[in-house]
């Protein structure tokens, strides 16, 4: 604990430096410094006390918990579109129970709190900013494309075939981060998770094997996740009688 | 398969967010149009910029519909036909060339096999183009490579592709040269004639408007000023407006 406080010369010294060049920083930077101690101090009491109650619904009912911030989160990128809260949370909950259910059914991870609740944290926090990238990409191309779209439809293509294009631009800007870091992890940049494992002590090949495992199922996740996103919102922006309306 | 296409007491009305008061606000855009368009005629719609042409147009096609009255086609509510089915049968080339990625070939045979069509494609791709004046050499092409007069060109293709009986055509030859201009309307007219299409024609020209046109609705401000054969709206016009319309001495006033 002592360390942490010491550290906290680090946020002086960036509030030094707001300060000095007149950034105007100084309130976010103490703002968010606070809140990161709060929350992360906050879960890991909470880790703590799931972790040492071995009870797996309990479990469950976090990751819920969960998706359901992930949902929120997502779902205020499509404002105006009736059910975009619905919408997100069961496309992030999609890409996390799927990805989360093949690696217990692999046998990959073992159903203990402490593998299952920081991979399905990792997943959702990926998926929901997939999601969100999804989200925003749609609809610029939708507005963008609409000429394309509706000579699609003109020529007698339903919504969903004269948004395919579009969808698969949104899917694919929305996966470009996360593809990037696949293909640079481990040259420019270290992974968080093997990072802390490696400093709390663990083998460096252990440590490797655990980050694959997460980038992959990252990956996945948030594949699964924001396709089925573009797939469940498209059809708000088109009527039932496959009209284009960009809202 | 000929068609005819009925109006009946057809509106408009849109709604607009305006972003300078920031409200919703609700803008009548066609305003009680009754008329028909008979089978196979060549039937232009002329009005300045902002009358609701593009509009009127896609009532047509469905992209969007009426909110008053109803369109009849070939003697069936519009809104009561499958609306792919119908789609099917209303070619439309838009006003402003929009294209699928990928290449010529791509885009003409789109229609075709979304619905199905799996045989032949090739063959088809040729004929389209070759109707419309367009070398086969073009089929591997990328769109954006283009000129613009190819583009719209290739845009009828696209939409004869599907075998259409009705035809949009939304100011086709709005970025051609008056040459270019000109042979695009002798193949429309051709076109019209040895595949018996209903054409619906928008434009704001007036000497286009007479070159092509058997009958001609003048549309300004949503209204429907006046409807006669083409030669008499420029010669017996019936009311002031269209007089002053036709001697292109008509300015934007301020309507409603
Ligand atoms: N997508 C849209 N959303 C809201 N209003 C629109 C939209 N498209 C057109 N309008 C409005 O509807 C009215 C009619 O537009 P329309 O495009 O039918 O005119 P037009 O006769 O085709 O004009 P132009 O010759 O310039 O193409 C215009 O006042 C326009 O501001
Ligand atoms: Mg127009």
């Amino acid at each position: 604990m002592v360390d942490v406080v010491l550290a906290l010369v680090l946020v002086a010294i960036a509030v030094a430096l707001s300060r000095v060049k007149g950034l105007n920083l100084e309130r976010d930077i103490l703002l968010g410094t606070l809140r990161a101690f709060a929350q992360l101090m906050a879960i890991g009491y909470l880790l703590n006390f799931i972790f040492d109650l071995h009870r797996l619904e309990l479990v469950f009912v976090l990751l819920l918990i969960m998706v359901l911030i992930g949902g929120q989160t997502s779902s205020r990128r499509a404002k105006s579109l009736r059910g975009r809260f619905l919408i997100a949370t069961c496309a992030i909950g999609l890409g996390t129970f799927a990805t989360l259910g093949l690696l217990i059914g692999l046998g990959i991870i073992a159903t203990q709190p402490r593998y299952l609740i920081p991979l399905a944290g990792m997943t959702i926090g990926n998926a929901t900013r997939t999601c969100s990238l999804a989200l925003e990409r749609l609809r610029s191309e939708l507005t963008s494309r609409a000429g394309e779209v509706e000579a699609a439809l003109a020529l007698g293509a339903t919504s969903s075939q004269a948004a395919q294009h579009v969808i698969r631009a949104a899917v694919r800007a929305a996966m470009v981060p996360l593809v990037d870091t696949l293909k640079i992890v481990g040259l420019i940049q270290f992974p968080g998770a093997m990072t802390g494992m490696i400093l709390a002590g663990a083998q460096p090949l252990d440590a490797v094997k655990i980050q694959l495992i997460i980038m992959y199922m990252l990956v996945a996740a948030a594949l699964i996740a924001s396709l089925s996103i573009a797939l469940l919102v498209i059809r708000k922006y088109f009527t039932r009688d496959h009209q284009l309306v960009v809202l | 398969m000929p068609m005819r296409i009925v109006f009946e007491g057809v509106g408009k009305t849109r709604k607009y967010y305006d972003s300078q008061n920031s409200l919703w606000r609700q803008q009548v855009v066609l305003r009680d149009l009754t008329f028909q368009v008979e089978d196979a005629e060549v039937f232009t719609i002329l009005g300045p910029s902002g009358a609701g042409k593009s509009t009127l147009l896609r009532l047509v096609n469905r992209l969007e519909d009426p909110s008053q009255g109803h369109i009849m086609l070939d003697g069936h509510l519009a809104s009561s036909i499958d609306v792919i089915a119908l789609r099917r049968d209303v070619g439309m080339v838009f006003q402003l060339p929009a294209f699928f990625p990928g290449t010529v070939r791509e885009n003409v045979i789109y229609g075709p096999k979304l619905h199905g069509t799996k045989t032949g494609l090739d063959g088809l791709a040729e004929t389209c183009l070759a109707a419309v004046g367009l070398s086969p050499d073009l089929l591997g092409r990328r769109t954006q490579d283009l000129s613009v007069g190819q583009q719209q060109r290739v845009c009828l293709a696209r939409a004869l592709a599907n075998g259409p009986a009705i035809l949009l055509l939304d100011e086709p030859t709005s970025a051609l040269d008056l040459s270019a201009t000109l042979a695009m309307e002798r193949l429309i007219a051709r076109l019209a004639v040895e595949r018996r299409l209903t054409v619906l024609f928008v434009s704001h020209d007036l000497e286009q408007v007479r070159r092509v046109g058997q009958r001609t609705m003048l549309l300004i401000d949503g209204h429907m000023v006046e409807l006669s054969e083409t030669e008499a709206l420029f010669t017996q016009p019936q009311s002031d407006l269209t007089r002053r319309f036709c001697a292109g001495l008509w300015k934007e006033e301020k309507h409603g």
